[in-house]
């Protein structure tokens, strides 16, 4: 009782604003929001999405927290970017501070086909806060799947854009773009352009505007509109968006789960859309292991499908069996890849320091170190790796090579037998 | 003159049809209507005098940015600096007419044969007259050559023709249906009471055949077979603003717009008045005049 007097309290503001009233904010204390990304879109996605009192937030992002980040990526600061946190963890942390009501599981991942669905499986919306088109395709494929309203969000330099996205009565973005649009194809990222906070400010306060009457039942106030906005020059334009395209296998009619959108489409604001299509297919505990009890513990539970290899565009396939895929990401010369899984944080540390490696940053979460020619390798705890500052791929692969494959191993196990 | 010749409705004098007004307020009326081309003819009149009139009918002509043809005389159309000259089979040949005009100015003649037409076009005409398609008072004695040789002339001749002799709005889509697609009246024109809705009614009627036409060339033929056939059709072309600019495009649906502006291959998202188009739809949405298209770089950052 005590703890609904508090709600009303904490919340009473916007209870009072009518559109949301008492109702509207029940419904938001039990609803579940999927934010995709924690830089800077994402992390004010999820504040706005806490502090408005949603019940639920999972929070995925794949990066740390770098001095470059902190002019727009509002909910970190110098301690966080020293330590070389992982957003979702440093996100968390601080999220947790804003309010103890919600339940906040983070997970520090690449969004790929083999976690995406498991990620989606019971949220009743996501909010994308990603920094590529193959990713945001990719939530499109499996929002539309399983009925769930997606807030497309995207920015660079002074402008950006943002749509939320209904299965049953929207097409989807692949459909908007293309079906087949491949990344880096020249879409202006915060990395070419640059960017301004205010810009992110916009966007992300227009994605949660459209979230949050989405979650309320406010479902006739929804846009309905492509808006795109310029912080700068001020200028703001919409244009209808189109119904699904028949032919669409993820959009139009036909597909498997189609009768299931529609289904879930019907429940106003789209809450309370007690969806079994959530679970059952993963068995994954991730959900149990992850409450919000004990903070320390979930960034570093693996996703469930994460044994398997990565599904990404963009490769180069290499002679190393264990780094199969090297990822570009987002043109801002860092390469991912996947190592061994098996081998600890504590291991990988040994192994940096014989390889000559200067470590910089070594929390629970990951280990950076610097290579003696001074690139930076970041080592995640579910086996992930960056390679940053080598420019061309051929110098990452040597990289890779050098430092992570078995190679060096074998190298540093002969050293320490006294070969 | 600037760019090849074209026109759509030609409008010859006949100052017999008319008594009781005058040529230039005839003309004029027919001119406010929409003739395209004027040319001059009076069997009667000195030449002096017919200078005269050629002078002040240039004078009318070009205030709306239409040629004016002198009938049979290269002389009285220099001596007027009038925009050509139209002949008739046993007037002066088109060369010697040429040597007199020079090459800037427009050399018509009139043909009831296949054979003449393409000897016309031989010997470099600029537009060739077709007719008389149907039995008229202004070439008295002479056999109509009816709609066949209008479809022999369409099918064949590349140069600019007009179907002239007894065109009326009566008969008009006739001849139109025959592949002609720029007409030529005397008396259906200066004869009427109101020259001017006249050339209106038959200039639609000629649009909408020119415009039906181009919908149908893209979607129905093969390109092999649209390259073939000759040249008698007016490009379309609609003015529409994109990206908030006026622009003019002959591009026919969103895909080709798209294409002209080489944005095949980009993460682009198109809008057309008011609505997203799905990616997919860009090559089965057709653009109409005056609409409004914005192509839009998808913003990748976040």
């Amino acid at each position: 009782m005590l703890r609904e007097a508090e709600a009303e309290e904490r919340y009473s503001r916007q209870i009072r604003f009518a559109p949301i009233g008492a109702q509207g904010q029940r419904r938001l204390g039990e609803a579940s929001v999927l934010v995709v990304g924690a830089g800077a879109l994402g992390a004010s996605l999820a504040q706005h999405m806490v502090r408005a009192g949603v019940g639920r937030l999972r929070l995925v992002d794949r990066d740390y927290v770098e001095l470059s980040n902190l002019h727009r990526q509002t909910l970190y600061d110098e301690e966080d970017a020293a330590e070389a946190l992982p957003k979702a963890v440093a996100a968390a942390a601080k999220l947790r501070r804003v309010s103890g009501r919600a339940r906040i599981e983070a997970f520090v991942a690449d969004v790929d086909r083999r976690n995406a669905e498991s990620l989606a499986a019971d949220v009743d919306l996501v909010l994308d806060g990603t920094d590529n088109t193959a990713t945001r395709l990719l939530l499109s494929d499996v929002c539309f799947g399983r009925g769930i309203p997606l807030v497309y969000g995207g920015v660079a330099g002074s402008e950006g854009m943002t749509a939320l996205l209904v299965p049953g009565d929207h097409c989807c973005l692949r459909c908007l773009l293309g079906a087949d649009e491949p990344d880096g194809d020249g879409a202006p990222t915060c990395d070419t352009l640059g960017v301004i906070s205010p810009a992110v400010e916009m966007v992300a306060a227009l994605q949660a505007a459209e979230a949050l009457k989405a979650l309320t039942g406010n479902r006739s106030a929804l846009r309905g509109t492509w808006l795109t906005v310029d912080a700068w020059h001020f200028a703001v334009k919409e244009w209808k968006l189109p119904p699904p395209v028949e032919a669409c296998l993820y959009c139009g009619w036909g597909e498997p789960t189609a009768a299931a959108n529609r289904e879930l489409a019907k429940h106003e604001g789209f809450v309370h859309a007690e969806d079994d299509l959530s679970r059952e297919d993963h068995g994954d505990t991730a959900d149990e292991d992850l409450s919000g009890d004990e903070p320390e513990s979930e960034a570093e539970n693996a996703l469930p499908g994460d044994d398997s290899e990565a599904e990404t565009e963009n490769t180069l396939s290499s002679d190393d069996s264990e780094a199969e895929k090297l990822v570009v990401l987002c043109g801002r010369d860092t390469f991912q890849l996947m190592l061994k899984p098996s081998v600890s944080l504590a291991e990988w540390r040994r192994r940096l320091a014989e390889a000559g490696c200067a470590i910089t940053a070594d929390n629970r979460y990951l280990l950076r170190a610097s290579t003696v020619e001074g690139e930076r390798i970041v080592i995640f705890a579910e086996g992930r790796a960056l390679i940053q500052g080598a420019g061309e791929s051929e110098r990452a692969l040597d990289i890779y090579r050098h430092y992570l494959s078995d190679e060096t191993r074998r190298r540093a196990d002969e050293r320490s037998v006294g070969f | 003159m600037s760019g090849p010749l074209d026109f759509k409705l030609y409008v010859i004098t006949g100052e017999n049809y008319h008594p009781g007004r005058s040529m230039m307020e005839v003309m004029a009326a027919a001119l406010r209507g929409g003739a395209d081309i004027v040319q001059l003819r009076d069997k009667e009149s000195p030449k002096r005098e017919l200078i005269e009139k050629a002078k002040r009918l240039k004078e009318l002509t070009a205030k709306y940015g239409v040629p004016l043809i002198v009938n049979d005389h290269p002389d009285v159309a220099l001596a007027a600096d009038a925009d050509g000259v139209h002949l008739g089979q046993d007037d002066l040949p088109i060369e010697a007419a040429r040597e007199l005009l020079g090459p800037r100015r427009i050399i018509g003649i009139s043909t009831h044969r296949i054979e003449q037409a393409r000897a016309a076009e031989r010997a470099g005409a600029d537009y060739i007259g077709v007719g008389p398609v149907y039995p008229t008072g202004t070439k008295p004695g002479r056999q109509a050559v009816t709609t066949a040789y209008v479809a022999q002339a369409a099918a064949e001749i590349r140069i600019p023709f007009v179907a002239i002799g007894g065109i009326t709005e009566a008969n008009a889509e006739e001849v139109l249906r025959a592949g002609a697609r720029r007409l030529c009246a005397v008396s259906a024109i200066v004869g009427h009471a109101d020259p001017e809705s006249v050339c209106r009614n038959l200039l639609e009627k000629i649009n909408a055949w020119s415009l039906g036409e181009q919908a149908a060339v893209p979607a129905s033929l093969p390109i092999s077979v649209a390259q073939t056939l000759p040249e008698r059709r007016d490009v379309r072309e609609i003015a529409l603003t994109v990206n908030g600019r006026s622009e003019r495009t002959q591009a026919a649906t969103l895909l080709e717009l798209a294409a002209q502006y080489k944005l095949e291959g980009r993460s682009v998202v198109a809008d057309l008045d008011g609505a997203v188009v799905p990616r997919q739809l860009w090559g089965e949405t057709p653009l109409q005049g005056g609409c409004s298209v914005e192509f839009v770089h998808f913003v990748g950052g976040g």
